[in-house]
């Protein structure tokens, strides 16, 4: 499965930290040097008590799905389908939800509630886009 | 809370046009905006000397799809020869059709505003051989969609798939109970001559079609059409000089939650903040309305409007759809009684859906007539920007 055919993202003063790490396979989000909360996605701000200090934190996993879709749609030529997003989330980190690709399994084992480890694929633009994978039971 | 003090209550929706409605219309934007906005002057019994205010959706700067955004609308007044003391072009905010125009007229800046929307997005799909990515007309994707396009969320129904998935998952709802939504819509299109699709679907039509994004199928999704809509609204105290005006309720827009695809803790509840705020503005309550035209550009959209609302409860509209009978023109709640987007054609935020509960309060709605209607539901949704309506007879 290529993931590389698709629209790169513009990088913004607020997403470069993000896009950067990703490039070395991490998974970072906002800390709240202040109250400790994370935010995600980055924009400089605390989501709870909106203090303007912040730090990137790791998130190391696992995740678990949240929800998910198998796209079987060609919206673009040349793309690879089908495949399954994710909506992950993290126990240790709350406030910090990511959508990606899921590898690892067939797409439809793709379930609400599984298991999946943080990772990263060659994506659009030569930058490398959030890619779980699955934990078999 | 009393109703001189609503705003709406100043105001009325007094006319509605539309231009010709096709999955292709070998006609300019340009020029069916001018069809649409015509005739709801005509429609409103005023003439465009009478307009004042102008107000399109989106404004500039909206294209990210392929015939989504259409014109300019310096363009269209100067076409029309008319001075206007209130203009609104706006893509943020678009919680309903005439929201921005009611302000605009209750507050006096204008006396008789016409907003209009006009889609070429089904020439645009005819001429790319398919539905575009969104997104796809600039290089990088931006903002929001930095953190959806790039992982191959390339289009709404991708974005919106996960939430459809979390609440069938939540509420054990299946496809064959949502299939009665498209395929009951498809009736009532058969009933409208200017609705896209009206040949019959049924139910295994709908459980055999493609998957676009699990769960969502091509039935799922709205038509792309070619189109313009235009509605007047006007004060309330020019009645007199309009030929059949409607009155507006309610309306409220609430956006509560994360408003982001992605980020929104769950999706299933988008409405329910816009239902509870506008039911707070009026006595009357969800048995007494006739007709409900709820935004349709999913199915899902639909169902969550219908439990947003308190037709039915949170997590029941799959068993209030099935069969299709209370739904249905003869039921205890027509929904969108035109075919909604799903067959009439992507007229989009909400234009379609008030075009139609402006022609059943007016008893104008020709073989799709609910007998009696006097009250009208209508929303409207776009991710998580949400706006919801009682329009009743004058």
């Amino acid at each position: 499965m290529d993931a590389t055919v698709g629209i790169p993202p513009a990088v913004t003063e607020e997403t470069a930290a993000f896009w950067a790490a990703a490039g070395e396979g991490r998974l970072i989000a906002e800390r709240c040097a202040s109250c400790r909360a994370e935010s995600f996605p980055p924009r400089g701000i605390c989501r709870l008590c909106r203090g303007r200090v912040t730090e990137s934190v790791s998130i190391v996993g696992p995740g678990s799905v949240y929800s998910y879709t198998v796209n079987y749609q060609r919206w673009l030529p040349s793309l690879d389908v089908p495949y399954a997003l994710v909506l992950v989330e993290f126990a240790d980190h709350p406030g910090v939800r990511v959508v990606g690709r899921l590898r690892g399994c067939p797409v439809s084992d793709v379930d609400i509630g599984m298991t999946v480890e943080v990772g990263f694929e060659p994506g659009p633009g030569g930058f490398a886009i959030p890619s779980f994978t699955a934990v078999l039971p | 809370m009393s109703g001189t003090e609503l705003f709406e209550r100043r105001v009325v929706i007094s006319g509605v046009g539309q231009s010709a409605i096709g999955r292709v219309v070998d006609r300019s934007g340009f020029q069916l905006t001018l069809d649409a906005i015509l005739a709801a002057v005509a429609d409103a019994g005023l003439s465009l000397d009478d307009i004042d205010g102008l107000a399109m959706f989106p404004g500039g700067g909206a294209a990210n799809l392929p015939g989504y955004a259409n014109g300019n609308l310096y363009e269209v007044q100067d076409a029309l020869r008319i001075t206007t003391t209130w203009r609104q072009g706006i893509v943020e905010g678009m919680s309903l059709p005439f929201y921005g125009a009611a302000m605009a007229v209750a507050t006096g800046q204008a006396r008789h505003a016409v907003v209009w929307r006009t889609v070429k997005e089904g020439s645009a799909a005819r001429a790319a051989g398919g539905r575009a990515a969104y997104g796809s007309l600039k290089a990088a994707a931006e903002g929001p969609l930095a953190w959806l396009l790039p992982v191959g969320m390339l289009s709404p129904v991708c974005q919106v798939a996960p939430y459809a998935t979390r609440y069938m998952h939540e509420y054990g709802v299946s496809r064959s109970q949502l299939a009665w939504i498209p395929v009951t819509q498809r009736a009532h299109a058969a009933l409208n001559p200017d609705a896209v699709y009206t040949k019959p679907l049924t139910v295994s039509d709908y459980l055999d079609a493609r998957m676009i994004s699990s769960p969502i199928c091509l039935y799922d999704c709205d038509v792309p059409a070619d189109g313009a809509t235009a509605i007047v609204v006007s004060a309330v105290e020019t009645a007199p000089d309009l030929r059949s005006p409607v009155r507006i309720e309610a309306m409220a827009g609430v956006v509560d939650g994360r408003p982001s695809w992605e980020q929104w803790e769950d999706m299933g509840r988008v409405g329910f903040a816009t239902a509870a705020a506008m039911w707070a503005r009026t006595s009357l309550r969800p048995a007494d309305v006739d007709v409900a035209e709820l935004y349709d550009g999913f199915t899902i959209e639909c169902v969550w409007w219908l439990e947003a609302m308190g037709f039915c409860g949170v997590g029941e509209a799959g068993a209030f759809v099935e069969g299709g009978t209370r739904i249905g023109l003869g039921g205890s709640l027509p929904l969108n009684t035109w075919g909604g987007q799903l067959s009439g054609g992507r007229l989009h935020a909400g234009f379609g859906h008030t075009a139609e509960a402006v022609r059943q309060l007016r008893g104008e709605a020709g073989d799709r007539q609910v007998a009696g209607a006097s009250v009208a539901a209508v929303t409207n949704v776009g991710g998580y920007e949400a706006g919801a309506a009682l329009l009743t007879r004058f």
